[in-house]
C-alpha cells in the first residue's frame, strides 16, 4: 500500500487499500470490484455481492473525534488526529493584553470537487510494447504514473498515463485514487481493456471531499480597531485517509497560514487538528483552504468593525499592507511580493458603489427585501518551488516544470509540456509565449500535453502554477531556440550573428531577410546549409523555476451586494464586482474566464453545496437533488477590474491566477449578509448560507437583542 | 434485446438494444457519438442534451428503445444547423466554454431557445440554462455568446 | 448508475396498457415522460420487471372543454400546457405554472398524469390540481372510475391508483371570470424541488388554498380555505394560515412553519390584489 501525506514522523499513516480490508471507514469505500461487459451488468453483479461486516460507532465530527473518549479509526494511533501542529508567531504578550478581544466560531461544510466529467479510467496491458497503457481523467498524468508504479509493483517505463482532454479537475484529479488502482490491477490480470467510468452517486459519495473546515478564533485588537492577532483552534475534517501523494495535510497548515491574510497582524497563535473521521477522504479543491481562512479572518474584520462600531471597509483600511511596506512578510512567514491592496479595496468599493447601497438600506421600507453589501480580500500564492514545497515536507515537491519546443521542417512549432490543461486555456496561453519568443504567428505554434510517453516530466496543473513555472518554461526554452535560429540565419544571410535579429518569422539582417521556414528545412533536413560544427535540428528543451520559489502572491477584492429575503432566508446576488491583480496578463480573456469561474465555485461553497452526514456517518446528498449546484440563474456575470503590479520573480511579471477566483466569495457573501441584518447585530458564521441557517442566524439575533433591551 | 430502427442525424439506423439502455449510452456506446456527455445520469445537469422529433430532452432519461420511430438529432447533426453555426462561432469568440465538457449540452439547449425565441432577455438566457451545469466559466461567456448568436441571427438572417 | 434490467413494452392504447398492466401488476410499472422514474430507475430505487409506456397512447394525449370544465388528458407535458397547447381551465394560471417546473427539457417529455401518479409530495400538478378542485378519471381492469384529487393522494409516492390501473386525464373545472388564482415556490436554486410550494384559488364559495413539500402529500389548508371563501381579509387569515402549517408539519420545527406560512401568505395576497 502506498504511504501518503507528508513524510513528517509527527503524521500519522492511513493505509488506504484499493480495495476495503478489514475495516470498511466511510460510506462509499469501495469493498469488491465487478468486472463485466457493461457498467450495468457489472451493476448487475455488484447487487448480488454480500458484505458481512459488524457495525461499528461511527465518527462524524471533526472537533467532537478528539474527545478522549471518541471512537477512533485506526486502532494503532493514540487518537484520531493525522497530525496536531501550533503554529504561534508574533507578538504573543500583545494578543493576550489587548483591550478588544472578540472570540467567534466559523464552519465551512464538506462539499465535492465536481468536475462536470466525473473521473475515470481506462487500462490494458499492451502485449507489443509490454507495457500498461492507462487513460486517466488527471491533472497530472507524470506524478500518477509514479503512484501507480509503486501501487502495481512496475518500473516507471513500463506504465504509460494518457490524458488527451480532461473535463475540468479543481483539485480533485490531482490524487491517486483507489479505483484508479483497482482498474489497472485488473488490468494487469486480463487480456482485454478494463474501464471504470466513475457516476455521479459515485463522485459525490466517494470522490475527493473538500473544505470541512471548522474555527474557533478570537482576534484582538486595539479601541481604534487596529489588529494585534488572532488566537484559537483549527480543526480540519479530513475524512478517513490520506490520499496519495500528500493528502490533506497542507488544509491546515496554510488554513493557520493564511489567516493574517493581506492585513498587518502582530501575533499568531493557532493549534491545529488534522482530523481522521468516518467520511471520504478529503483532497485538494480550488483554493485549497484558503476560501476557509478567508471566511474566518474577513468574518472576524467584519464583526470587529460592528464591534466597535466602525464601517469595515474603514477597519479595512487601517490594518491592510501598504504597497510601501511590500515586501511584507506577514506573522506566518509568508511574503508578499508586490501589488496594492488599498487601490484594489478602493477601486471594489468605487465599483459596488458603496455609499448608494448604503442609501438603499437607509430607505427601506419594513416589507421590503434587506440589502447588504460585503467585502472580502484574498491574496493567492501560486508559483511557489522547491523552498516552499520542501518545508511542506511535501512527498513530491513541484518545484519546477518542463519543456520542449521543436520546430519542423516546414517552420511550424510542436511545444510539449508536462502540464495538464483541464479548461485553463494552456493551448492558447502557452502558444501565445512560444509565438512571442520565436516572433511567429501563434497558430503555427500547437501545443501538446498530457501522454507521459511524449511530454517531458512535469508535476501538472494545480496550485495555480501553470502560467508561472510551464508559461516560465516555454518562454525560456523557445528564447534558447530562437537563438539557434538567429545562428542559422546569420548563417544564411553570411552576416555576423550578433547583428541579426528575429521578426515576424524571418531572421533579419539590414535589408535582408531569410524566413524560418528555410532555416528549419536547413536544420531538419538539409544539414549541408548548416554553420560548420552546428548540430542539426531545432530542438530545445529546458526546465524553469521562478527566480524566488517562496512564490508571489495575487490579490483582489471581492464586493457583493445581495438582497435577503427576512421571511425565507433565501439570499439572491444582486451586483458582484471585482478588483484584481494576478501580475502581468499572457491573456486578459483567459484571466476573465478564470475569475469568473472560480467566482462561480466560490458561490457555490458559500450559498449552495454542502454534503452533510447524519449520525451514523451516512452522508446526505448524493445526487444533485440533493447537492444543490449554481447554474446561470445563481451565478451573476461579474464586473471585473484589473491593475497589473508585475512580479519581480517570474518571467514577464506573470503570478497565477486560477484559484483566487474561488477564495472570496463564501466570506463576500456572508459579510454581505451580516450587513442586512447590521440593525440586530446577526452574525453569519456557516457556510454554505441556506435559507434555514440565514434565516436561524437572524432569528438568534432578534432574540439576543430583545433580551438585551 | 429489442430491434430499433430511428432517424439519427438524418440516417436511418437499425439496431438490437437492451431494452435498459439509455438513449445517451445507445448513442456513445453503440455508434459511437460522443458529443452527447453525461454528467449525472439523472436530469440534472442538462450535458446529455439531445433533440427528439424537436423536443429537447436528457437523453439519460430516455430510453432508446423509447425512441423507436422517432427522429433524434444530437450535436453531431447540428453541423449544417444555422443555429448552432452562430452559437458556435459566438461560443468561440465569447470564451464560452474552458474544459468544454458541458458544451455540447448547452448548445443543443441554447438552440432550442433561440428556435422558440430568437430575441431573448439575458434573464429569458439564464432562465433556459437552468438546468444546465457548467463548473468551469460561471456562465458569463455562454449568457453573453447566446445574446451574440442571436443578434447575428436576427442581423443576418440568411448568411449561414 | 445504470437500471436493472427490465423488458420494454409500448402501450397502443389504454385498453392494450391495462391488458398489459394486468399481467404481473406488481412487477409492473407504467412509464410516461419518466422524468420522475427515469432518475429512480438509474439510480436502482426502484425496479420493473417490465416497463409499459404510455407515450404513444393517443387517447391520453387528448384534451377537450366539456363546457364547465376542461378535460386534460394525463400524457400532456409539461411544456405543452407551458405553450398554450391545451384548453386552459384557469385564466393563464396553469401555464404560469407549468412553466416553472424543473427544466424546459424536462417540460417537454414530463406529463401532468405522471407527476400525479409519482406523488412526489413536493411536485407541481398534485397540489395545483388539487387547488383547482379537479377530478382524475382512471381506468383499470374493472372499468373506469372518477376519484376526486383529495381522495387520490395517499402519501410520498402513494397514491390510490390499484395496481393495473392508469390515469386517463383531469377534468378541471373552468375558474369564474372573478375567479384568481397564484402559485409560489420556494426552491434553493430556479428549476430545483419546492421546498415550499403554495396554490391559492379565490372564487367565492369555491376558493381553496393548498400546500405541498411541507408534509407527505400536497394539502388543503382547510381553515384557510373557508376564511378565504367567506372573504376574510389577509391579516385576517395570518392566524388560520399558521395553524393550518402546524397542523402539516410532522413535528414543530420555527423554520419549517415561517417558510410554509410565509409561501402561503405570498399566494394569498396575490389572489387578494393586496
Amino acid at each position: 500500500m502506498l504511504e501518503a501525506g507528508p513524510e513528517l514522523d509527527a503524521f500519522r499513516q492511513s493505509p488506504y487499500p484499493a480495495l476495503a480490508n478489514g475495516k470498511v471507514r466511510y460510506v462509499g469505500q469501495a469493498i469488491a470490484a465487478c468486472v463485466a461487459p457493461t457498467r450495468a451488468q457489472a451493476e448487475d453483479l455488484a447487487e448480488q455481492v454480500g458484505v458481512d461486516c459488524s457495525e461499528l460507532p461511527a465518527v462524524v465530527d471533526a472537533v467532537q473525534a478528539m474527545a478522549p473518549d471518541s471512537a477512533r479509526l485506526f486502532d494503532t494511533w493514540p487518537d484520531n488526529a493525522f497530525i496536531i501542529r501550533t503554529i504561534g508567531a508574533g507578538d504573543q504578550e500583545a494578543m493576550k493584553q489587548a483591550p478588544v478581544r472578540l472570540r467567534r466560531q466559523f464552519r465551512m461544510n464538506r462539499q465535492a470537487t465536481v468536475s462536470l466529467e466525473t473521473r475515470g479510467c481506462v487500462a490494458y496491458w499492451d502485449q507489443r510494447l509490454d507495457e500498461l497503457l492507462v487513460y486517466l481523467s488527471t491533472q497530472g498524468g507524470h506524478v500518477m504514473r509514479l503512484g501507480l508504479a509503486q501501487a502495481l509493483g512496475l518500473p516507471e517505463n513500463q506504465i504509460r498515463v494518457i490524458a488527451p482532454d480532461v473535463g475540468g479537475g479543481f483539485g480533485g484529479k490531482n490524487r491517486l485514487l483507489p479505483e484508479e488502482i483497482a482498474v489497472c490491477a485488473i488490468a494487469l490480470k486480463r487480456n482485454h481493456p478494463v474501464r471504470w467510468i466513475e457516476d455521479r452517486r459515485e463522485h459525490l459519495l466517494a470522490s475527493v471531499h473538500c473544505r470541512d473546515h471548522h474555527y474557533d478564533l478570537t482576534i484582538s485588537a486595539e479601541r481604534d480597531g487596529t489588529i494585534i492577532g488572532i488566537e484559537g483552534d483549527v480543526h480540519i475534517d479530513a475524512g478517513a485517509y490520506a490520499l496519495w501523494p500528500t493528502g490533506s495535510f497542507m488544509e491546515a497548515s496554510m488554513a493557520a497560514g493564511n489567516l493574517p491574510g493581506p492585513y498587518r497582524v502582530r501575533g499568531l497563535n493557532v493549534n491545529t487538528w488534522t482530523v481522521a473521521t468516518n467520511k471520504a477522504p478529503m483532497g485538494p479543491y480550488r483554493g485549497v483552504a484558503r476560501p476557509g481562512a478567508c471566511f474566518a479572518i474577513e468574518r472576524l474584520v467584519d464583526e470587529l468593525a460592528l464591534h466597535l462600531g466602525m464601517e469595515p471597509y474603514d477597519l479595512r483600511k487601517l490594518n491592510l499592507v501598504s504597497r510601501a511596506e511590500m515586501p511584507y512578510t506577514t506573522v506566518s512567514g509568508m511574503k508578499l511580493d508586490t501589488g496594492d491592496y488599498h487601490d484594489a479595496l478602493d477601486t471594489a468599493a468605487r465599483m459596488i458603489d458603496r455609499p448608494a447601497i448604503r442609501k438603499q438600506q437607509r430607505e427601506r421600507r419594513p416589507g421590503e427585501l434587506r440589502i447588504g453589501v460585503g467585502f472580502a480580500i484574498y491574496t493567492e500564492q501560486s508559483g511557489h518551488g522547491v523552498v516552499e514545497w520542501s518545508k511542506r515536507k511535501s512527498r513530491v515537491v513541484p518545484g519546477y516544470e518542463a519543456a520542449n519546443v521543436r520546430m519542423l521542417p516546414d517552420g511550424s512549432v510542436n511545444v510539449h509540456v508536462g502540464t495538464q490543461n483541464h479548461g485553463q486555456g494552456h493551448e492558447t496561453s502557452f502558444a501565445q509565449i512560444a509565438a512571442h519568443e520565436l516572433g511567429i504567428d501563434p497558430a503555427l505554434v500547437k501545443i501538446r500535453y498530457g501522454d507521459t510517453a511524449t511530454t517531458p516530466f512535469g508535476f501538472g496543473t494545480f496550485a495555480s502554477r501553470s502560467i508561472v513555472f510551464a508559461g516560465g518554461a516555454v518562454a525560456t526554452t523557445s528564447r534558447k531556440l530562437a537563438q539557434k535560429i538567429k545562428a542559422i540565419g546569420a548563417h544564411l544571410l553570411q552576416a555576423d550573428p550578433s547583428s541579426v535579429e528575429i521578426r515576424d518569422g524571418h531572421v533579419v539582417a539590414g535589408s535582408a531577410s531569410v524566413p524560418f521556414r528555410d532555416i528549419a528545412r536547413a536544420a531538419n533536413i538539409r544539414q549541408e546549409l548548416l554553420p560548420v560544427g552546428m548540430e542539426p535540428t531545432l530542438e530545445a528543451s529546458g526546465t524553469y523555476e521562478p527566480g524566488d520559489s517562496a512564490g508571489v502572491f495575487s490579490y483582489g477584492t471581492h464586493a457583493v451586494v445581495v438582497s435577503v429575503d427576512e421571511d425565507s432566508g433565501v439570499v439572491k446576488i444582486l451586483d458582484y464586482a471585482v478588483a484584481e491583480d494576478c501580475g502581468t496578463m499572457i491573456n486578459p480573456m483567459i484571466v476573465d474566464g478564470q475569475v469568473q469561474g472560480g467566482i462561480a465555485q466560490g458561490i457555490g461553497t458559500g450559498l449552495f453545496e454542502e454534503i452533510p452526514f447524519n449520525a451514523d456517518g451516512q452522508p446526505l446528498a448524493t445526487t444533485f437533488a440533493d447537492y444543490i449546484m449554481p447554474c446561470a440563474t445563481e451565478v451573476p456575470t461579474v464586473r471585473i477590474a484589473h491593475s497589473v503590479t508585475p512580479a519581480l520573480v517570474t518571467e514577464y511579471g506573470v503570478k497565477g491566477v486560477g484559484e483566487g477566483g474561488a477564495i472570496a466569495p463564501p466570506a463576500a457573501l456572508a459579510n454581505a449578509v451580516a450587513d442586512a441584518f447590521r440593525d440586530c447585530k446577526a452574525s453569519f458564521n456557516e457556510t454554505p448560507l441556506t435559507p434555514r441557517r440565514v434565516w436561524e442566524a437572524a432569528q438568534r439575533a432578534r432574540r439576543e437583542a430583545g433580551a438585551l433591551t | 434485446m429489442t430491434k430499433i430502427r430511428m432517424t439519427l442525424n438524418g440516417a436511418p439506423v437499425v439496431r438490437e438494444v437492451e431494452d435498459r439502455t439509455s438513449l445517451a449510452d445507445f448513442l456513445r456506446e453503440e455508434c459511437g457519438l460522443t458529443a452527447t456527455h453525461l454528467g449525472c445520469e439523472h436530469g440534472a445537469c442538462g450535458a446529455c442534451s439531445v433533440d427528439v422529433d424537436g423536443l429537447l430532452t436528457r437523453a439519460c432519461l430516455k430510453f432508446a428503445v423509447q425512441c423507436d420511430g422517432r427522429t433524434v438529432t444530437t450535436l453531431e447533426g447540428l453541423n449544417q444547423d444555422r443555429v448552432t453555426e452562430a452559437l458556435r462561432d459566438a461560443f468561440h469568440r465569447a470564451h464560452a466554454l474552458q474544459c468544454g465538457f458541458c458544451t455540447p449540452g448547452m448548445l443543443v439547449t441554447a438552440r432550442d431557445l433561440l428556435l422558440r425565441n430568437p430575441q431573448p432577455s439575458e434573464a429569458e438566457i439564464r432562465d433556459a440554462l437552468a438546468g444546465n451545469i457548467c463548473r468551469c466559466t460561471g456562465y458569463a461567456g455562454i449568457v453573453h455568446a447566446i445574446a451574440l448568436a442571436a443578434d447575428e441571427l436576427i442581423r443576418h438572417p440568411r448568411s449561414l | 448508475m445504470k437500471p436493472s434490467p427490465f423488458t420494454y413494452r409500448r402501450a397502443t392504447s389504454v385498453a392494450d396498457a391495462i391488458v398489459l398492466l394486468a399481467v404481473a401488476p406488481d412487477e409492473t410499472a407504467a412509464i410516461a415522460g419518466g422524468q420522475s422514474l427515469g432518475p429512480l430507475l438509474n439510480l436502482r430505487m426502484t425496479t420493473a420487471g417490465t416497463l409499459i409506456d404510455l407515450a404513444a397512447i393517443s387517447e391520453l394525449r387528448e384534451s377537450r372543454d366539456l363546457g364547465d370544465a376542461v378535460f386534460i388528458g394525463a400524457g400532456v407535458t409539461h411544456a405543452e400546457i407551458e405553450d398554450g397547447k391545451v384548453p386552459d381551465p384557469s385564466h393563464g394560471f396553469m401555464r404560469r405554472a407549468a412553466a416553472k417546473i424543473a427544466y424546459r427539457a424536462i417540460r417537454c417529455h414530463g406529463t401532468i398524469g405522471g407527476s400525479v401518479a409519482m406523488a412526489d409530495p413536493a411536485a407541481d400538478w398534485p397540489c395545483i390540481l388539487l387547488a383547482l378542485n379537479a377530478t382524475a378519471r382512471i381506468a383499470g381492469p374493472q372499468g373506469e372510475r372518477r376519484l376526486a384529487m383529495d381522495d387520490l393522494l395517499v402519501a410520498a409516492y402513494e397514491t390510490n391508483l390499484a395496481a393495473g390501473e392508469i390515469i386517463l386525464g383531469f377534468e378541471i373545472p373552468k375558474l369564474d371570470d372573478t375567479a384568481r388564482a397564484a402559485s409560489s415556490k420556494i426552491n434553493r436554486k430556479t428549476g430545483a424541488f419546492a421546498d415550499s410550494l403554495a396554490v391559492a384559488v379565490r372564487q367565492g364559495a369555491r376558493s381553496r388554498v393548498t400546500l405541498g413539500a411541507a408534509s407527505i402529500r400536497a394539502r388543503i389548508l382547510p381553515q384557510t380555505s373557508a376564511a378565504l371563501a367567506q372573504g376574510e381579509s389577509l391579516e385576517a387569515l395570518r392566524p388560520l394560515v399558521a395553524s393550518d402549517v402546524a397542523a402539516l408539519l410532522a413535528a414543530p420545527d420555527p423554520y419549517l412553519q415561517n417558510l410554509h406560512a410565509t409561501n402561503v401568505m405570498r399566494t394569498l395576497a396575490e389572489v387578494l390584489g393586496a
